[in-house]
């Protein structure tokens, strides 16, 4: 517990908080009752208090979205390629942070900072010629061209190092002088003793990944393949504008993920947290 | 170090573990680097049917001469000018409040952290409807409320002065609940003594702020501005969605010069070119934030 | 447990690469893949509804359609072509096919379509479709552009009512948006439809620029931007524009219904508006010609147009296809979804809306009398409609539009120069 505060000092900090939230809280609810108005009345009143009341309220921007685009294939989508992307980014990329971590081996060194370098090389930096290969290649709207490059990860492999190099060596050597594998070590002994890195990490990707515009708007073409975030950019500018079926878009894109970080929170906030601990 | 020697028969299963992610990193991030340093010096397009030619550095040239592409490092700079400092404060302002332990302080948190799992692309495009023009506009009419009736409404995406600092405000919502949470963390971390002592010495509370908890927060505070620069030199999804790099430029980044580029031009060189002074860049201020880093750490 | 993750990863992967290939003959059934673009919504019901109505009458063939967002539709097929990935049949912006036929991306089409249907199109169809003495792409429909209006606005107002041969010159279409606007509660009369942005600032203004003698680049057989994107007619119908705009005249439009709420009174718009004004106007809806700023009135042309790539090992049933598309009832059953121009004489004779005395007649005429200017004929289009696009978007937030000209020019010459002129590189012979 912090010393404690002064009871003006309370009331400052709780005015505070609650200004800010109410600035934070502002277009989010904007969002959900306009998704609930006919669509010309959203635009009209969006400034207004009535634009908050949602009077009238009803489903007809939810039908909409559905009759209108192919919502759910879209959250397939986004939903498969983002957790591929992190299942197996977690076995990659931990598998060889613990090799790096854990294991003697030659060169082990030399590649481990070749990993650091590449850490700095955000997506945006490779994009074109990314994507003029896989051009090339013809792999473009595949689901493919949006999961492979994107399974290792230098930044995970970090944290995974991280977090192995501080495990207690003496976990490990009792199975080592029973002859257990690698592997086995690793899934028996390391993976159960590694779960907050192992949350963090998923948690940081599944937010970079579920969110991702930049790739998947350079790389899909059609419908069949286009995650979320691409697909409401595309269902704005789909003639005829109607505010409400974009905000029950949003709503709809939304939902799922907030709902699992609110049912998850504290692991949300440890992974993020995380990230920056080691700075 | 331990010798390897005894130790050595671990290299084949290690090679096992680190192959996946090494060969992928390999494929997906360091080829196609190297590929753009290598076609920054050609010609190399989209479709040409003209042939392939070294054209040494013309395209470094042209970039360096295009306004277009001046103007996007300006607005990279002064993106990162205005967003890295305040969307710290912002963080740390956060942070305080939320770290004396007052009730309800979970929901808070859970508030200013929401807009977080907010996919970009969804926060442009509802914004865009925030900043609706004329005075039905939310944004027009909470300006008009708190000057009391002074405002005039504005095109605020369309508006030379205004749409590059209404792209910041959204990113600085948006992206505020992820550095609060690095540096909530940060504040938890300090010991509590440190700050105790301070306090039974007689230092007031504002004392205490600068000369305990700052110089205990410098890492995390370093590296929640390291990432927020390279993020403001990133930009792009509410650019290409709320306005194009328009009015007039006004928005315009390197990565939207870049994207349109290969994008509506087919100039893939030129992009590369483009690839690699962005990577320079991102190389610069994450050398600044190590060489920081290492600072503190003699100092200390 | 890693034989489950092995497992799992081996599933994934056959999920993966099993999605990607989906081409070729399969079981008799001859397959088109189509690409379009994802216009208007009945626009796209319609092109949906006749695929189905081909597939179910060539029970031998299986067209499937992919539409993809106008946006960046030439940036994607671009992409594709690199690829070899293109489909088999491609819809594109009319302008846009000198590009591609320069890149060799296309097969001609003069020998794979019926005579007497190729007799039966629209000449601005021919004249767009053709490069290099050959017929490459033929559309369903041309586009019309011109300007919506508000009867009674403008009767009320006391405004007289143009015709293609007595249009409103500029000068007194200055003085009408002047009268408008005094009787306009928010002083905004006119729509031009900014939000659209992209291709409509090319296709929508450059005519402004032609009726006042300037142009976006010299059409003769060398292409050059300097000396006409830059010369003082063409800065001078931007200057009007953009002193429209700046006076606070031109509503933003950014909910796309200015003129159907009534917030203005003249809207500049295309085909694919007419259904919803007229929907919300009725009667008090008018077709008007677009003003005159010197050299007579002058119209956009052009639309989506349909292609074969030489990427199609079929391109006889391609063909079949393409024809059906271009059936009369076809052409009208697309023509009644988006309001355009059919493509086709013996359509617009059956067509209410096109058959002489129709409600949007003006748009044949105006294809057909010469009002309309084709958008530049040459593989450097994409990026004159860039630097067009950009360099209006400059304007219309203010800047200068002499400057902006002359370095919009400067690129465009400089992208022609680096394409070494674009060298005609195949002789027809080879494909």
């Amino acid at each position: 517990m912090r010393p404690q505060r002064s009871r003006p000092g309370m009331i400052l900090s709780y005015a505070l908080l609650s200004v800010l939230a109410l600035l934070f809280l502002t277009p989010v609810v904007m969002m959900l009752t306009g998704s609930l108005k006919p669509d010309e009345r959203v635009l009209t009143e969006a400034g207004t208090l009535a634009g908050f009341i949602p009077d009238q309220a009803s489903l007809q921007n939810y039908t909409d979205v559905f009759t209108r685009t192919d919502f759910l294939g879209f959250l397939i989508n986004s939903l498969f390629i983002t957790s591929t992307i992190v299942i197996c980014g977690l076995l990659v990329n931990a598998l060889a942070a613990y090799a790096f971590a854990r294991l003697h081996w030659r060169g082990r060194d030399l590649l481990f900072n070749l990993v650091l370098a590449l850490m700095i090389l955000p997506l945006e930096a490779i994009a074109i010629p990314l994507f003029y290969g896989v051009s090339l290649l013809g792999l473009r709207d595949t689901y493919l061209a949006q999961i492979l490059p994107f399974i290792a990860n230098a930044f995970s492999i970090y944290l995974f190092y991280s977090f192995f190099i501080g495990l207690p060596r003496e976990l490990e050597e009792a199975a080592r002088l029973d002859g257990a594998s690698t592997l086995r070590i690793f899934f028996s002994i390391i993976l159960p003793n590694s779960k907050p890195v192992f949350a963090s990490v998923a948690i940081l990707s599944f937010l970079m990944w579920w969110g991702a515009y930049l790739w998947p708007l350079m790389v899909t073409i059609g419908p069949e393949v286009r995650p979320l975030p691409v697909a409401i950019a595309a269902f704005y500018t789909l003639p005829p504008l109607q505010w409400g079926d974009i905000l029950a878009f949003g709503v709809m894109m939304v939902a799922p993920v907030l709902l699992v970080f609110l049912l998850f929170q504290r692991w949300f906030v440890r992974g993020v947290a995380a990230s920056g601990i080691k700075g | 170090m331990r010798p390897v020697s005894r130790l050595n028969d671990q290299t084949p299963s290690a090679l096992l573990l680190v192959g996946p992610a090494l060969i992928g990193l390999l494929l997906f991030v360091l080829l196609p680097f190297l590929f753009a340093l290598l076609t920054a010096f050609t010609n190399l397009r989209l479709g040409s049917p003209l042939p392939l030619e070294f054209v040494e550095l013309k395209q470094f040239t042209r970039i360096f001469n295009d306004p277009a592409f001046l103007q996007a490092l300006v607005n990279n700079l002064l993106f990162a000018l205005v967003v890295v400092p305040i969307q710290t404060a912002l963080a740390l302002g956060l942070a305080l409040l939320l770290n004396q332990g007052l009730r309800g302080t979970a929901i808070y948190r859970t508030l200013f952290f929401m807009p977080v799992v907010f996919p970009m692309s969804l926060v442009a495009v509802v914004w865009i409807l925030i900043y609706a023009p004329g005075p039905n506009g939310m944004m027009n009419n909470l300006l008009d409320l708190l000057s009391f009736g002074q405002w005039q409404p504005r095109d605020f995406l369309r508006d030379p002065l205004l749409a590059l600092p209404a792209i910041m405000l959204l990113s600085i919502w948006q992206g505020a609940g992820f550095q609060m949470v690095i540096l909530l963390a940060g504040l938890q971390a300090i010991p509590q003594e440190l700050d105790e002592a301070a306090a039974l010495d007689g230092a007031g509370r504002w004392q205490r702020f600068l000369h305990v908890t700052l110089p205990q927060l410098r890492n995390p505070l370093i590296f929640v501005m390291l990432i927020t620069t390279i993020l403001a030199f990133r930009l792009f999804d509410q650019v290409q969605i709320m306005t194009r790099g328009g009015p007039n430029n006004a928005t315009t980044t390197v990565m939207y010069e870049m994207v349109e580029t290969v994008f509506t031009r087919q100039q893939v060189a030129r992009a590369s070119a483009m690839t690699v002074v962005f990577f320079l860049l991102v190389l610069v201020v994450t050398w600044l934030q190590r060489r920081l880093v290492r600072q503190i750490r003699e100092v200390e | 447990m890693p034989v489950q993750t092995t497992l799992c990863l081996a599933t994934l992967l056959l999920f993966i690469s099993g999605c990607t290939d989906s081409n070729g003959i399969q079981g008799g059934v001859t397959s088109l893949e189509v690409w379009a673009h994802a216009g208007q919504e009945s626009e796209r019901n319609t092109l949906k509804s006749q695929i189905n109505r081909y597939n179910t009458e060539h029970p031998d063939s299986s067209v499937h359609l992919t539409l993809i967002p106008e946006g960046s539709y030439n940036a994607q097929v671009q992409a594709a072509a690199v690829a070899g990935d293109l489909p088999d049949l491609l819809e594109f912006d009319g302008p846009f096919l000198y590009a591609y036929v320069w890149q060799g991306r296309l097969q001609p089409l003069d020998e794979l379509l019926p005579k007497a249907l190729i007799s039966d199109l629209l000449p601005s169809i021919l004249q767009q479709g053709s490069y290099q003495d050959r017929l490459w792409s033929i559309g369903a429909f041309d586009s019309g552009l011109g300007l919506y209006a508000n009867r009674s606005r403008l009767v009320h107002t006391g405004i007289r009512i143009p015709t293609l041969d007595n249009p409103w010159a500029v000068d007194e279409f200055n003085t009408i948006l002047e009268r408008l606007v005094r009787d306009d509660p928010d002083g905004q009369v006119l729509d031009l439809k900014l939000n659209y942005a992209g291709e409509w600032y090319t296709y929508a203004f450059s005519p402004l620029i032609q009726s006042a003698g300037g142009d976006l680049v010299s059409r003769r057989k060398k292409v050059a931007a300097k000396g006409m994107l830059n010369r003082s007619e063409t800065a001078a119908a931007l200057h009007t524009l953009q002193h429209w705009i700046e006076a606070g005249w031109v509503d933003p439009n950014i909910d796309d219904a200015a003129f159907t709420t009534g917030r203005v009174a003249l809207a500049m718009g295309g085909h694919w508006n007419y259904s919803r004004y007229r929907e919300s106007l009725g009667k008090d809806l008018l077709l008007l010609p677009l003003p005159d700023f010197g050299q007579g009135p002058k119209t956009g042309q052009g639309s989506w147009s349909w292609a074969i790539t030489s990427n199609c090992d079929k391109p006889e049933e391609a063909a079949r296809f393409l024809s059906f598309l271009l059936r009369p009832e076809e052409v009208l059953a697309m023509t009644d979804a988006n309001g355009a121009v059919p493509a086709t004489i013996s359509a617009i004779d059956r067509s209410p809306r096109y058959q002489a005395g129709g409600p949007l007649r003006l748009f044949v005429d105006q294809l057909k009398g010469g009002y309309a200017v084709p958008r530049p004929r040459t593989p450097a289009y994409p990026v004159i409609t860039a630097e067009f696009q950009q360099a209006f978007e400059r304007i219309r937030s203010g800047s200068d539009v002499q400057a902006v000209l002359d370095e919009a020019a400067g690129v465009i010459d400089l992208e022609i120069e680096d394409n070494r002129g674009y060298p005609w590189l195949f002789t027809t012979e080879e494909r």
